[in-house]
């Protein structure tokens, strides 16, 4: 049972339910979202980003290949470009969505946000990092030194996002600071519908062929409409090994969904290869 | 006697130890919320009120277009009114300028706060600006009113008005 105390009851007016398609087909692996993302959310820089487990960057552009690449022969590696970020996951239950993170969480640092975003204030962390293991996907990351803005990159900080200190855990929170900045500019213009609000992150804005794709999950008009991700043979989710039994044995499934609590990303991904589907998902159909 | 000493004693360090955090904690939370503003100049709101007509708060502490609360007036907004011809204007505006040194703000959030006036001023559900400031039409010199900003009196009035109360409401 998670830590904090929840809402049970829902009382914001907030309908939409934000998640995010990435079409790895159209994926070129030109990096802009990695870029944006970090300018965005005031990264910092350090002297040495080949240290993968100390490096700080909330989206992530993973190269990843069909075979070993020393045993592969010429003309049969495959390579794709997948980026990840925070899934946004949630559990089973959609009355109360608590990801493993918000879970283990022992000081409600992060949170589940009325629109399913998972929330981090970097300045409650108390840099525990249980929220760290507990991410099935490693999309959180720990600043191990103090962030550093050499230069002119001081100046260029975006104020609406707080600068971590050193030993506090951040994490993708899909830009929830421009769908704040967006309200203020609708309700300056007279609209104070919570709902009427659209904004597009950081990433999604920068993406060169248009393969990332946001918006609400809920909404049949959205490009990301849920129900129709699920019947598309080409979407897949990090692995979340389950969806493969929803049509295939939907009583197993049934069963499984209730014993155990599945993260539930609200990132999808599509692909035609079957080989990064397979990879993905974790799921083998042989 | 003795037992009462030792037990003095034994419970000293903690008494020692939380008055010591208590200290430090309150000066570093002070810090962040600019305790110490400083005010250049015995700056009256009533008088404004009364003389310009300035009833309205949004004359000075107005907002940008795209909705971001403009917080304390420039030199600028003075001379909307002011056209600096009396002796005392004239030495104020020679003197003062927004780049030399600027007011401080009694009431300056933390970095990880993002609090947006337009919402809570301009929404269905809204708030005064003396609920969090104090009665500062009515207020003759720059001193603080109201105090701190803990986040517990946005929690209770999110509570009362039925708003969300999540983290990411105000949060980043």
């Amino acid at each position: 049972m998670s830590g904090h105390a929840a809402p049970k009851k829902k009382v914001s007016d907030m309908k939409r339910l934000w998640g995010m398609s990435i079409d790895l087909d159209k994926c070129t692996g030109c990096g802009a979202c990695q870029v944006a993302c970090s300018q965005e959310n005031n990264m910092p820089i350090f002297d040495d980003d080949s240290d993968l487990p100390k490096r700080v960057v909330f989206l992530d552009l993973m190269k990843v290949t069909n075979e070993n690449d020393k045993d592969a022969k010429f003309g049969e590696v495959k390579v794709a470009y997948l980026p990840k970020m925070c899934m946004q996951c949630a559990g089973n239950d959609p009355e109360n969505p608590h990801p493993p993170c918000v879970s283990v969480c022992p000081v409600v640092a992060t949170d589940v946000g009325d629109d399913g975003v998972v929330s981090q204030i970097w300045s409650r962390c108390i840099g525990c990092r249980y929220c760290q293991a507990s991410c099935p996907y490693e999309a959180r990351v720990f600043h191990w030194w103090k962030p550093r803005y050499e230069g002119s990159f001081q100046e260029g900080l975006n104020p609406d996002v707080s600068v971590s200190s050193r030993g506090a855990v951040v994490k993708c929170t899909f830009c929830s600071h421009i769908w704040k900045r967006e309200r203020d500019r609708m309700i300056a213009k007279g609209i104070t519908d919570i709902n009427a609000v659209q904004y597009t992150p950081a990433c999604v804005s920068s993406c060169p062929t248009g393969a990332m794709k946001f918006g609400d999950l809920k909404d049949p008009q959205s490009p990301v409409y849920e129900e129709k991700l699920r019947r598309d043979p080409r979407a897949v989710r990090l692995v979340h090994s389950i969806d493969a039994l929803r049509d295939t044995n939907p009583a197993e499934y049934e069963r499984r969904m209730k014993i155990k609590d599945f993260p539930n990303p609200k990132v999808w991904y599509l692909t035609s290869n079957e080989w990064l589907r397979e990879k993905l998902s974790g799921f083998k159909k042989s | 006697m003795k037992r009462l000493r030792s037990l003095l004693l034994f419970f000293l360090p903690f008494v020692v130890f939380t008055y010591g955090s208590f200290i430090v904690f309150q000066a570093a939370c002070d810090r962040a919320m600019s305790v110490q503003a400083e005010k250049l100049l015995p700056f009256n709101h009533k008088s404004h009120v009364t003389k310009y007509d300035a009833s309205d708060c949004e004359l000075c502490h107005g907002y940008y277009d795209n909705g971001r609360f403009k917080g304390l007036p420039t030199v600028g907004d003075c001379k909307m009114c002011h056209d600096g011809n009396t002796a005392k204007e004239k030495a104020f505006f020679k003197g003062f300028k927004d780049t030399d040194k600027p007011w401080t703000s009694w009431v300056k959030q933390p970095d990880l706060v993002y609090f947006s006036h337009m919402a809570v001023m301009k929404n269905t559900k809204t708030a005064r600006c003396a609920s969090c400031h104090g009665d500062k039409a009515n207020s003759m010199t720059t001193a603080k009113i109201k105090g701190k900003m803990p986040m517990g009196r946005c929690m209770d009035c999110h509570t009362s008005l039925k708003i969300s109360n999540a983290c990411t409401v105000c949060h980043d």
